[in-house]
């Protein structure tokens, strides 16, 4: 009896719970972000050599990022004041997300409520591990920049504490758990202020980094760190490994610790190309023969499921009400054209020349990041899509039945087709992403006698052409490392 | 006929009832999912002042307490020590303090220059040590003293060559070990001082301290 007076009564609480539901899902759904026009513009003002104003765009765009990507901002805007020279600031930004990654820690049942109803963009970004890593990257170079090296130790420091985070917690030996150019960024930083010891067991790490990585990471261990391994293990003594390492690394050319005292450090970090991207990859499926005839004929007409086609495509699977949608990331690189950097130090009396080597692949390592929890997000989006799917089935009936006899049809096909709209328009990926990062770090390390020189770097492509090279004055000082950073966008 | 259409009308209204219940329940689940989604838990800033000796451990890390503790406790052991005694004995007046570097190795960004203050409070306060003021300071007096010959009445500027040698250096390290699982995080800080004679480069007290802490940090907040 009493449910015969529910569903006579049509200002019941099924429809109103219907309404509601359709309300906060239509506010959950977020247009087509201005994120991709962004990079574009900040990526743009790169090429052509306006640090400071990649830097506006950035921090213009605080609000549009909004309250769940602010570690992404921070991320953003700690690399466009890096590139900017504005380290202090660069660090402070850095800081910030750091610890915000640290309190993300605790996941918020709500949030994730949310996120699992919706899509996981409504889940705070903390960035993938690497990027986590990275933050501290940057933080050591700007420290590095300022002259404060053992600011920078501290750094190295993290870097290890969180590396060794992740090796406890990597179930596979397989996945992401160690970045062999961080450790490598860690030694160089470590013999700058003389700590051997240390520079010495970051090299090495680095190195059995590098081969572990060699499967996916497409980058080999540099013949510069083969060089700094030699020498290292030379100065200390280890006579064992230093000819393990000679054997190991047959004719690769080094100098003695003892004759690199005297002379002045460079270290040119140059930056190339941009960071591969994520887009969103649809796949709907249609469970009845009718809403099979209809995805075959949406797909005919409109194409691959885009941003663009999501409101045609949410209407008429609406319309159907037996379509469901998932979505997952995709990965689209934007390889680097650069092969090397070409670096000439002309001095007034002599020059050096030498050749940057890749020390890291930021494609490689988005590839592996994604790759190491593609099942755990399928399994969250399909999830999420049945339980979407049953939520607006259960709208649509509730609105009928609370509509009472005569109006139920009609109130029932509105809600649900409503309802399935929303589900599938709301569906989405979280394609966030440190974009501001480049597609490959090249370094190259020279000793040179103390003085003011020209430095010229020139990015030679994996053609052969040559690029525009950058020029600048550096003073270099008698037993001190000078780190210099380069960017470049081909 | 009527026997026929019976148990399908009875049909009918079991199915309607049952799938009523269904759909009520899924409601009920969309209701209690939304009810945690809206549910908020605001939350407005709010200043308390407290006093400066309050120890306030907010995120584990090396805080202003460590350093005023450490300082405190560490030149307490340092002046107790027997090296005071013989120096003052042997010389007849009390030994000339200078503190030296503080070392950061730990995995904090540590403001060693507010541990070298409460180490510098700490001796000079203690009045058994005379404590000369550090390499940085000793630049600005100097260069005030070059100032005064060439600006200050004569009769008032301070002689060059009037300084007062330390006859030890007190300086040290910062030192971490962190450790770190399933959100709870040991932080084990030591600090390492040692009062070195400046003539014979003798050790003459080494004292340390150390910290530990332990941040835990919860998985899931409802």
């Amino acid at each position: 009896m009493a449910e015969s007076s529910l569903l006579a009564n049509p200002a019941s609480r099924p429809l109103f719970q219907s309404f509601l539901t359709l309300w906060l899902m239509a506010a959950a759904i977020s247009g087509c972000s201005s994120a991709h026009n962004r990079y574009l513009l900040v990526e743009e003002s790169l090429r052509t050599g306006n640090v400071m104003q990649a830097d506006q765009i950035v921090a213009q765009a605080e609000r549009d990022y909004g309250s769940t990507s602010r570690v992404l901002y921070r991320m953003d805007r700690g690399m466009t004041l890096h590139l900017a020279g504005r380290y202090q600031e660069s660090t402070a930004i850095l800081e910030q997300a750091e610890t915000e990654v640290e309190d993300l820690y605790t996941r918020r049942v709500r949030t994730e409520t949310k996120a699992f109803l919706v899509n996981d963009t409504l889940l705070p970004y903390e960035g993938e591990p690497y990027e986590q890593v990275m933050v501290n990257v940057l933080k050591a170079l700007n420290y590095a920049e300022m002259g404060s090296l053992y600011e920078a130790l501290v750094e190295a420091r993290k870097i290890d504490q969180r590396l060794n985070g992740f090796a406890d917690q990597a179930r596979d030996k397989d996945t992401y758990r160690d970045d062999a150019f961080a450790r490598y960024l860690t030694g160089i930083l470590y013999e700058a202020t003389g700590d051997l010891d240390n520079a010495f067991i970051a090299y090495r790490k680095a190195y059995e980094a590098y081969l572990r990585a060699r499967p996916w990471a497409r980058v080999t261990a540099p013949s510069m760190l083969q060089s700094d391994l030699l020498r290292v293990t030379d100065a200390l003594h280890l006579h064992q490994e230093h000819e393990g390492y000679k054997e190991a690394f047959g004719e690769t050319a080094w100098q003695p610790a003892d004759q690199l005292h005297h002379l002045a450090h460079l270290v040119v970090i140059s930056y190339n190309g941009r960071a591969p991207r994520k887009e969103d990859q649809f796949i709907d499926l249609p469970i009845s023969l009718e809403a099979l005839r209809l995805v075959l004929l949406t797909k005919g007409t409109i194409g691959a499921s885009t941003q663009d086609s999501r409101v045609p495509e949410s209407f008429l699977y609406g319309l159907s009400g037996r379509v469901v949608r998932v979505a997952l990331p995709r990965l689209v690189p934007q390889k680097s054209q650069v092969a090397y950097g070409q670096v000439s130090l002309i001095g007034a009396g002599e020059s050096f020349t030498g050749r940057t080597e890749l020390t890291q692949d930021f494609s490689a390592l988005a590839a592996k990041s994604l790759n190491d929890r593609y099942t755990q997000l399928a399994i969250k989006a399909v999830a999420r899509a049945a339980v979407k799917y049953a939520l607006a089935q259960g709208a649509g009936r509730g609105a009928q039945a609370a509509a009472g006899r005569d109006a139920g049809p009609l109130v029932g096909i509105l809600v649900g087709t409503l309802a399935h709209a929303l589900a599938i328009g709301t569906e989405e990926s979280d394609t966030r992403s440190w974009r501001t990062l480049p597609d490959e770090i090249q370094i190259l390390r020279l000793w040179v006698p103390p003085g003011s020189y020209e430095l010229h770097v020139r990015p030679v492509g994996r053609n052969g052409n040559q690029g525009r090279a950058s020029m600048q004055t550096v003073t270099l000082e008698s037993g001190e490392t000078t780190f210099f950073i380069e960017r470049v966008m081909h | 006929m009527m026997n026929k259409e019976a148990p399908t009308f009875l049909f009918s209204i079991q199915h309607t009832a049952l799938s009523f219940r269904l759909w009520r329940a899924v409601a009920a689940v969309m209701l209690s999912a939304l009810l945690v989604m809206v549910a908020g838990c605001g939350s407005a800033a709010k200043v308390t002042r407290v006093d400066a000796d309050v120890v306030t451990d907010l995120s584990g890390r090396w805080n202003d307490t460590d350093s005023r503790l450490v300082a405190e406790t560490m030149v307490r052991e340092a002046l107790d020590s027997p090296w005071l005694g013989n120096y003052t004995r042997a010389r007849g007046r009390q030994p000339v303090v200078v503190v030296g570097t503080i070392l950061n190795r730990s995995h904090d960004h540590i403001n060693v220059q507010t541990f070298v203050t409460d180490l510098s409070r700490e001796l000079t306060n203690s009045q058994k040590v005379a404590f000369v003021a550090g390499k940085g300071e000793r630049e600005e007096i100097r260069e005030e003293r070059r100032e005064q010959a060439i600006h200050a009445r004569e009769d008032t500027q301070k002689a060059p060559g009037k300084e007062i040698g330390a006859d030890y250096i007190l300086k040290g390290s910062i030192s971490s070990i962190p450790d770190e699982s399933d959100g709870v995080k040991a932080m084990f800080y030591q600090v390492d001082l040692e009062m070195i004679d400046l003539e014979s480069n003798v050790k003459s007290w080494f004292g340390q301290k150390k910290i530990k802490k332990v941040i835990e940090r919860k998985r899931v907040l409802f």
